[in-house]
């Protein structure tokens, strides 16, 4: 092959994305900046779906994170203009605590992620006609189920966010 | 060269420690579903990771990652109504400062 090296540079370049911006959304102080590299976040994950071959996920991820759930986030950053505070952590205090609760904890599963070995690779060609197949045959009641919490999600969110109206008798 | 499954695992378990960290330290409420959705991500990573590694049959993982999808939305548009909420009865945003839950 004569582009061997071109999928882990892509996947180098990805996943070096991901982490330096998932880390810039915790330790960033300021709020619509942390949101921007959320999306960021998002993007370069959809383009590790395109390396693994999910196009029609990708293409979800796309649409529901980086459109959706982004816009959504800046609305609430929008709408909650808060005072600026200095910035602060929980934990500042037991930073060694928290060190060593890292160490313990993340470091064996970091040195475990990387004994998973490949099985039998999926066959190219994308993966919409599988997804779809498993979304409408074995997953039907799943999905019909996931759209009616959509629906009480919706209700919920309107129900808690309406303002009360003036014909409401004050208690 | 194929990059191996181990890599793509690494990879989501870094996101998903990062956002437990957000999700730990941070005070703001809507950076810690920022956090939070930044988990959930991690998590779709590996599904979808295992799904084509191993799913020379189907792809299980992959409508997993379909609903997690909607949980996410659903979760993010819910937990944004009750930090307005929050913010517009008592005017704070930052959880060390909401002592009580109620309306």
């Amino acid at each position: 092959m004569r582009f061997d090296f071109v999928e882990p540079l892509v996947f180098a370049v990805l996943s070096l994305g991901v982490i330096a911006a998932g880390a810039a959304v915790v330790l960033i102080n300021r709020i619509t900046a942390a949101a921007l590299l959320m999306a960021f976040t998002f993007l370069c994950m959809a383009g590790m779906f395109v390396l693994l071959g999910a196009e029609t996920i990708a293409a979800f991820q796309v649409l529901i994170y980086v459109g959706a759930i982004t816009v959504l986030i800046l609305y609430g950053v929008m709408f909650t203009k808060y005072g600026d505070r200095p910035y602060a952590l929980f934990f500042q205090r037991q930073t060694p605590l928290a060190v060593v609760f890292v160490a313990s904890v993340g470091i064996p599963v970091a040195l475990f992620s990387f004994t998973f070995t490949s099985g039998t690779p999926s066959p190219g060609g994308g993966d919409l006609p599988q997804l779809a197949t498993s979304v409408f045959t074995d997953f039907a009641f799943p999905f019909e189920v996931a759209s009616v919490l959509l629906l009480a999600a919706m209700v919920g969110a309107i129900v808690l966010t309406k303002r009360e109206g003036r014909e409401e008798t004050p208690r | 060269m194929i990059v191996p499954l181990g890599a793509y695992i690494a990879v989501s378990a870094a996101l998903f420690f990062i956002g437990c960290a957000g999700v730990l330290v941070r005070r703001n409420a809507v950076v810690i579903l920022m956090c939070v959705e930044l988990m959930l991500n991690a998590a779709n990573l590996a599904l979808v990771a295992f799904s084509r590694k191993y799913g020379a049959v189907d792809e299980r993982g992959s409508v997993f990652v379909v609903f997690v999808f909607v949980i996410a939305a659903a979760e993010v548009a819910v937990g944004l109504a009750i930090v307005l909420s929050a913010y517009r009865n008592r005017a704070v945003i930052d959880v060390d400062e909401i002592h009580q839950m109620s309306g």
